[in-house]
């Protein structure tokens, strides 16, 4: 592609928005048919056939979904356009800076999600196989937009950032973040771990371990982990064991997709009133008696018993 | 495909009203048909394949990663080991399960829906989800039984 046509593709994304997940799409599916190969030959216990298929299938309803809704978000981004503060300019720049402002924000939406059990609640299922490969990345969420999940990543356009530009960089996000959804690939090199969120990264993530609980919410760039202290590394002497913390137990798509909204309602109808909010709004797992724990009482928990070994 | 029938469907597709809903639904039945074709190739090269416990240091393992520092101390496996239950110091027990090709662990909290039939002795957590499993503990069942009998009791006043 010449630089003429490259800047006039970049001129269209801007003005209309282009998603390059359709795209990725077939690369998507020939990845993961690599992969089961790679795991049957060296690791079979990798997949396993009805959680790959509520993974996909969780991955299609959000597509479908997300194609529903997807006029009413931009929308929203053209409104927040039209009201917006200055104009940035469509340039190589802005481009850049577009990118990694949006990955800041997926970082800011993501410990949100984590931290948050309102959040929590339209996330959970992306962590809740216990199996990590290249279709856990597409065990997508059903309910991010009742959510208003996608408040964290339009506010950009309010500055003068073109809904475009917002679009396109947020596929090139997403598409970015499938490759780190598996474990045939160890460790990169060493200045590409420093900077770049990776496979190693990325599975400390999706860890139940009490050491690797709620970290590494990178995106694309781990620098923003490194940067607010979130960072944790993979262990070799601490295997990832992979999932949530009361780990579903079933493959059924509607509990998947449902389960902690459902819990949240159930805690809301019996919780005393003054703690109704705090099943809403403060981290998963905590609770109004002190009967549960959250992700830092679990590792406070862990942290203490290894104190005491 | 006929003339006739490819003129209709580019004319529904150009329609404001049809357009956009035929090809999304045509993009969601493609999907579908990937969906359906790689969780086949999944079951055809036989991926996941038939876990097992393979001892009672695993059911311990599997025990402790459900809950941050159980400290497990009486261990027995069903005899096809596709499940366990697990006592530790405090009384507290855990089921363990096969659930695909991993484990899944529940604290049994009550005594309600646990029954005794000679050497397999059928549980129940009190989550839907879990659902009821039963265990063949040989000789160990009903030692279990009777042990769970009196789980609260043990809990508040634990040895």
């Amino acid at each position: 592609m010449t630089l003429p046509a490259l800047a006039d593709l970049a001129r269209q994304a801007a003005a209309s928005g282009l998603d390059v997940v359709p795209f990725a799409v077939p690369f998507f599916v020939a990845a993961i048919v690599v992969e089961m190969v790679w795991a049957a030959r060296h690791a079979p216990g990798a997949y396993e056939p009805a959680d790959t298929l509520t993974s996909l299938l969780m991955g299609l309803g959000s597509t479908v979904l997300g194609t529903l809704v997807a006029g009413v978000i931009a929308l929203a981004a053209g409104w927040l356009y039209a009201h917006r503060v200055a104009t940035v300019p469509v340039a190589w720049w802005s481009w850049i800076a577009i990118f990694v402002l949006d990955d800041f924000n997926y970082y800011v939406f993501h410990r949100a999600a984590h931290r948050v059990r309102w959040f929590w609640a339209s996330h959970v299922n992306h962590h809740s196989s216990q199996h990590y490969n290249l279709s856990t990345a597409l065990r997508q969420t059903w309910t991010g937009f009742p959510a208003l999940s996608f408040a964290f990543r339009i506010w950009p356009a309010f500055v003068g950032f073109a809904p475009g530009m917002l679009l396109t960089v947020g596929g090139i996000n997403l598409v970015y973040q499938f490759w780190v959804h598996t474990e045939a690939v160890g460790r990169m090199p060493r200045w590409i771990e420093a900077v770049m969120n990776t496979p190693s990264h990325h599975r400390v993530h999706h860890a139940t371990n009490p050491r690797y609980l709620d970290r590494n919410y990178a995106g694309v760039f781990i620098v923003w982990d490194r940067l607010f202290k979130s960072f944790e590394p993979e262990r070799d002497d601490d295997p990832v064991r992979y999932g949530i913390v009361h780990q579903l137990g079933t493959f059924s798509l509607t509990t998947v997709a449902f389960h902690e909204w459902r819990a949240i309602g159930r805690d809301l109808w019996r919780a005393p009133f003054s703690a109704k909010l705090g099943y809403l709004l403060r981290a998963p797992g905590w609770s109004h008696d002190g009967s549960r724990e959250t992700s830092d009482m679990i590792r406070e928990r862990w942290q203490a018993a290894q104190g005491d070994e | 495909m006929s003339g006739k029938l490819a003129e209709t469907i580019t004319t529904l597709i150009a329609r404001p009203d049809t357009g956009p809903w035929l090809v999304l639904t045509a993009e969601t039945l493609v999907s579908l048909v990937m969906v359906l074709a790689l969780y086949g190739l999944a079951r055809a090269m036989r991926l996941g394949g038939d876990v097992r416990l393979i001892d009672a240091d695993h059911a311990i393992r599997l025990a402790e990663a459900t809950i941050a520092g159980f400290d497990a101390r009486e261990v027995t496996l069903d005899r096809a080991r596709i499940g366990a239950l697990v006592r530790n110091g405090e009384g507290r027990v855990l089921l363990i399960r096969r659930h695909g090709a991993r484990f899944v662990g529940r604290e049994v909290t009550s005594h309600e829906g646990i029954r005794l039939d000679r050497h397999t002795l059928t549980l129940e957590t009190g989550d839907p989800r879990f659902g009821p499993l039963t265990l063949d503990l040989g000789e160990q069942a009903q030692i279990w039984a009777a042990s769970l009998r009196r789980l609260h009791a043990d809990q508040e006043h634990p040895a």
